[in-house]
């Protein structure tokens, strides 16, 4: 086989305008798809290390042990002056049983606590502890008063006698503490425990912490900082910082098992990704199943943790995101496949007579595909790897994965056009002259094109079937591939729909237009049915306008769910929770939101998160909502949550609004709420409830009516409006947690994983359309040369050159209205169809599928783009033919 | 006369590589007169029928049509020449293949907004003196390529031109199928009174013809 270079280097050089252009369509997608996978997996790491920080304690690894028996020799209990060490040796063995895991987390914190104490003496209530900590440097802290806690015995080893008096204990409290708690060194707590036993704790002196931020101190930030809400709403944690001297005291004050023994280790975010934290996650449940076995008491030590757990949730969320990145890459590649078949058709197109002749002179179809072959694979090389090295350079490694497709069609398609065209050109086979013969070729031609057809079909179908019976994300089982190709495959099976339409749409037009009397519109519409056939410009446009749809639609429906689900998991735009025990001071929080400036609706009720009521004779914990229900329908028509239906009076019992999850539980049930004491409270369902703070259960009842069946109602929550609540309700907040819905959305927001997938969305969304624009160009391009041919023997006829400008415009008009108005259809509607399986609420924070939020400013612009195209592209085309004589077209065209 | 040329000359290129494809070519035709012009490939022939035809300017030289000087005319006067006075048939036919034999002979009456009655009578006498009729609601797909240049003069007949200019119109048929189209031409020009200036190769057009013009290397020869 001998390849003709001077053919090879002068086809490069003619066609080097479609070959550039080929390349840049995988440079560019080699850029989207090598640079996303891994800037997702960047992100996913970045998304653990944010939800562990979030999680804070819950995704600490705790590793918890017994103290040794205490027991002295006369019936007493020995003072043990080694508990340092004891800890010492559990946080060294649990670095061996971690192995190398070790170097994920932060050096681990030996940390002992004391059961709840009650302060004494309070009108607020107010929780302490007593804890001993030790990090890799400290905690340091310096003494503004007294000093460090000193052992309340002289002999170190001294027996405390059982039901003596409560042994003493020294602690530093902070400064903080002290000033709230008005203590001095040398001053007595007066405390005791739940049990009501008194304790006798000291405080030895006043500290300020060397560094608040040393890791130490977040294990127990109530020891510098009094933590309110962490014993429940409106109590405040306070706490003692017991010293290596005193934690002997400590243990002898309390019950041998009472103070833990506890060594934790926290995941180091700077190095914790989600495979180390997984691995980490696994290791520690494996440790969990083998632990405690050991037959000594202080040997044995119980591993926990909450990181599968946090893990687990964010895993979810990942996957999401990844699956969902899918999609959009998924699009991407269709699309870019499409449009480099386009140019391999345009390629092909200029180069047809050049082939046949090659062919005709002896060239070889091996030779002429070798030929072809090494011309795309040196064009898709160099372009993919210009492509891979940007991915680097933004992403710091490259994803192949979905590049495979784009640059196998990039390397095929035009080498196998240009085969197929060189082999015809030659072939012995003649349309056959028999009529029946040429039917029979055509229903052949016809069946295979249904075959393509129905395979397309037959896997959206699948895919679509898939995505909603699985969903998307890899944990449901199976390959995320086939669901996450159901947007593409369903936009391509609905622009196969379309391209048996247009001829037909074109067909009609060109009949209308011959019983008009204009000219032009008879040569237009003659020119747009000609073309209608072609498959690929259709396939490619009307693909790439209904992706991109389908990616701005992604984009603005979390947009805007995101919105949705800080305003139902706030319900306001601030929500206050209240200690029940501070109840009496409700209205007076009340009316100092309602007389804050920017303050629209304020609402007080109470919310019982699993109120035990009872439907039939089942059990059906819900969220109760006890509320003033005209003031709280007013609230809600102030904010874009769902209207609070009436509650008309029932029949004799109180009248509810309820939610079901299930939706087991509607118009017309009976509820009971049993009480104390009490006969039961009957609720008549009687509409159906909003759904309150995210909860599935929700029953909702009138204030008024709770109150007449003789239930006191104790306000536990205050919902604010306006513009100034968030600046009220922290104003007046004091003690109760407050939630800001501007905070949530924000935070979610700025979530990693959403960040990233409304920022790929936008860019798959502007890579597709400008892949649409591209292919519109190409499409035109290809045709070009025969379009302008018969514009120019119609201008023989006496055809203007401004008519054939209005008659090639008529031609490329249907193509690209086509595209303007099946593809934005096609995606919205795809996206109608495939949106809720993608587990977007898993990203937007809502307790349900977020509604399809259209992007009207983007369909607009996917709209308009098309046609704009069209007047572009004539007078272009119109321009470049201007400069060349009539008799030189109709030449070079063989007329 | 209806057609009258004066020192035609046009040159493609410049310097050595300048080929004159037109030299000083002076001639007159009679109108009702078939005049076939005759040369080898390469001749000027084709160059020389573009330049009649206002679809090429020449260097230098004068072409008047029906007393119009055609080189004069700017786009839309020779647009309106093409409408009015002058036609063409291509070698390759130039049909719009979505259109009907009748609907592509109708095309230059549309152009020239003929009402519909008065085009349809126009083109159901034009498929009749060519022979296709029957043939009037098919495609240029479903006829032969005789059919089809049948259809291309029918064409180019429609809108009553002064002056037929023929590009070698047999030049993509048979011998026998071409023969039957220029004794079709020739009786056209009788019919319907109309000129033709026909570039061929073929003895038996040149037989057909009233005056053979011959041209080589740009220059009439005889």
């Amino acid at each position: 086989m001998n390849l003709h270079w001077p053919s090879v280097r002068g086809r490069a050089r003619a066609d080097a305008g479609p070959l550039t252009l080929s390349a840049v369509v995988v440079a560019v997608v080699a850029v989207l798809a090598g640079s996303v996978p891994v800037l997702l997996r960047s992100t996913a790491d970045e998304a653990v290390r944010q939800a562990v920080s979030v999680a804070g304690d819950d995704a600490d690894v705790k590793v918890e042990a017994r103290w040794e028996y205490d027991d002295g020799s006369s019936g007493g209990r020995v003072r043990s002056p080694r508990s340092t060490e004891a800890l010492d040796e559990l946080r060294d063995r649990s670095l061996d049983q971690l192995g190398s895991l070790r170097d994920s987390l932060l050096p681990p914190i030996e940390f002992t606590d004391s059961p709840y104490l009650k302060l004494l003496n309070n009108t607020e209530p107010r929780s302490f502890r007593l804890n001993y900590l030790a990090g890799a440097t400290g905690p340091a802290v310096t003494w503004l008063s007294g000093g460090a806690p000193k052992p309340a015995a002289e002999q170190p080893d001294v027996e405390a006698p059982w039901n003596g008096p409560p042994w003493p204990v020294q602690v530093g409290v902070s400064e903080k503490t002290a000033t709230r708690l008005g203590l001095r060194a040398g001053d007595r707590l007066t405390i005791e425990d739940e049990q009501r036993n008194p304790k006798d704790v000291r405080v030895s002196g006043v500290f300020r912490a060397t560094d608040p931020a040393d890791p130490a101190w977040q294990v127990a930030p109530w020891l510098l900082d009094p933590a309110p809400g962490m014993d429940g709403a409106g109590n405040t944690r306070y706490g003692g910082l017991l010293s290596a001297e005193s934690l002997p005291d400590a243990r002898l004050a309390f019950g041998l098992d009472e103070i833990s023994k506890t060594v934790r280790f926290r995941p180091d975010p700077a190095v914790l990704t989600l495979d180390t934290a997984e691995q980490l996650a696994a290791t520690v449940v494996a440790l969990k199943a083998s632990s405690g076995s050991s037959a000594s008491r202080g040997y044995a030590s119980q591993w926990a943790t909450q990181l599968d757990a946090v893990l687990h949730d964010v895993r979810d969320e990942i996957d999401a995101a990844q699956a969902q990145a899918s999609v959009l890459l998924a699009a991407v590649s269709v699309v870019a496949v499409l449009i480099l078949l386009l140019a391999a058709d345009l390629l092909v197109a200029r180069r047809s007579a050049a082939l046949a002749v090659a062919r005709q002179r002896g060239a070889s179809l091996i030779a002429l595909g070798a030929e072809l072959l090494l011309e795309s694979v040196l064009v898709t090389a160099g372009a993919a790897a210009l492509g891979v090295l940007l991915a680097a350079l933004v992403a710091g490694g490259v994803a192949w994965g979905w590049l495979l497709p784009v640059c196998l069609a990039a390397v095929l398609a035009g080498p196998a056009f240009g085969l197929v065209v060189a082999y015809r050109a030659t072939r012995d086979r003649r349309v056959p002259a028999n009529r029946s013969a040429r039917k029979w070729a055509g229903r052949t031609a016809a069946l295979r094109r249904l075959t393509g057809e129905a395979t397309v079909l037959a896997a959206a179908v699948t895919a679509v079937t898939v995505l909603h019976q699985r969903g998307v994300l890899p944990s449901a089982g199976g390959t995320v591939l086939l669901p996450a190709a159901a947007p593409a495959l369903g936009v391509l099976t609905g622009a196969l729909v379309l391209l048996r339409v247009l001829p037909a749409l074109t067909g009609l037009r060109l009949r209308q237009a011959l019983r008009s009397t204009r000219p032009l519109a008879v040569f237009g519409a003659a020119r747009a049915a000609y073309v209608a056939a072609r498959a690929l410009p259709v396939l490619a446009l009307v693909s790439a306008a209904g992706l991109a749809t389908f990616a701005l639609t992604v984009s603005t429906t979390v947009d805007r769910g995101l919105t949705d689900g800080a305003w139902r998991t706030v319900g306001a735009d601030a929500r206050l929770d209240l200690s029940p025990r501070k109840a009496s001071a409700t209205d007076e929080m009340v009316r100092k939101l309602v007389g804050a400036a920017g303050v629209r609706h304020v609402v007080a009720a109470q919310v019982i998160d699993v109120a035990p009521l009872v439907v039939g004779d089942a059990s059906r914990p819900s969220r109760l909502v006890v509320v003033d229900s005209a003031a709280y329908r007013t609230l809600l028509a102030d904010t874009p949550l769902t209207a609070l239906p009436p509650l008309p009076a029932g029949s004799g019992a109180v009248p509810a609004l309820v939610r079901s999850g299930d939706g087991k539980v509607g118009v017309g049930s009976q509820l009971k709420l049993p009480r104390d004491g009490a006969p039961p409270v009957s609720f008549d369902a009687v509409g159906v409830a909003p759904a309150i703070g995210g909860g599935e259960d929700v029953v909702l009842v009138d204030a008024a009516a709770m109150t007449a069946a003789g239930v006191t109602v104790v306000p536990n929550t205050i919902w604010v409006t306006g513009p100034g609540a968030a600046q009220a309700a922290k104003a007046a907040a004091g003690d109760a947690l407050v939630e800001i819905r501007t905070d949530v959305e924000r935070a979610r927001r700025d979530a990693p994983l959403v960040t990233g997938l409304i920022r790929l969305a936008w860019a798959s969304a502007g890579t597709l359309l400008a892949l649409g624009l591209l292919g519109f160009a190409l499409g035109a391009a290809a045709g070009a040369p025969e379009r302008w041919q018969t514009l120019s023997r119609l201008r023989t006829l006496g055809l203007r050159t401004r008519e054939a400008r209005r008659v090639a415009t008529a031609e490329l008009l249907p193509l690209a209205l086509l595209a303007a108005a099946g593809g934005p259809l096609l995606g919205a509607g795809l996206a109608w169809l495939t949106l809720g399986p993608l587990a977007l609420r898993l990203l937007t924070g809502q307790p349900d599928d977020p509604a399809l939020i259209l992007p009207w400013a983007g369909l607009a612009l996917i709209v308009l783009a098309f046609p704009v195209m069209v007047t572009l592209v004539v007078p272009a085309e119109a321009a470049t033919r201007r400069r060349r004589r009539l008799s030189e077209v109709l030449r070079v065209g063989g007329a | 006369m209806i057609l009258s040329v004066r020192g035609l000359h046009r040159t493609f290129g410049a310097g050595p590589a300048a080929v004159h494809a037109l030299r000083d070519i002076t001639f007159d035709i009679e109108p009702g007169t078939m005049v076939a012009l005759v040369g080898r490939s390469g001749s000027g022939k084709t160059t020389l029928l573009n330049v009649i035809g206002g679809l090429d300017r020449p260097d230098a030289g004068t072409v008047h049509i029906d007393g119009n000087d055609v080189t004069a005319l700017d786009e839309d006067g020779l647009s309106q020449l093409r409408r009015d006075t002058v036609s063409y048939i291509f070698q390759t036919f130039g049909l719009i293949p979505v259109l009907s034999a009748a609907e592509n002979v109708g095309a230059p009456l549309r152009l020239v907004r003929t009402p519909a009655a008065d085009r349809e009578k126009r083109v159901r006498l034009l498929l009749d003196l060519v022979g296709l009729s029957d043939h009037a609601e098919q495609r240029p797909g479903e006829l032969s390529g005789g059919q089809q240049q049948r259809v291309a003069i029918a064409r180019a007949l429609a809108a009553s031109p002064r002056l037929l200019i023929a590009d070698e119109p047999t030049g993509q048929l048979d011998a026998e199928t071409g023969r039957s189209v220029m004794a079709l031409l020739r009786g056209v020009v009788e019919s319907e009174g109309v000129t033709a200036l026909v570039s061929t190769h073929d003895p038996v057009m040149m037989a057909l013809a009233d005056r053979v013009i011959r041209i080589s290397d740009g220059q009439i020869v005889a």
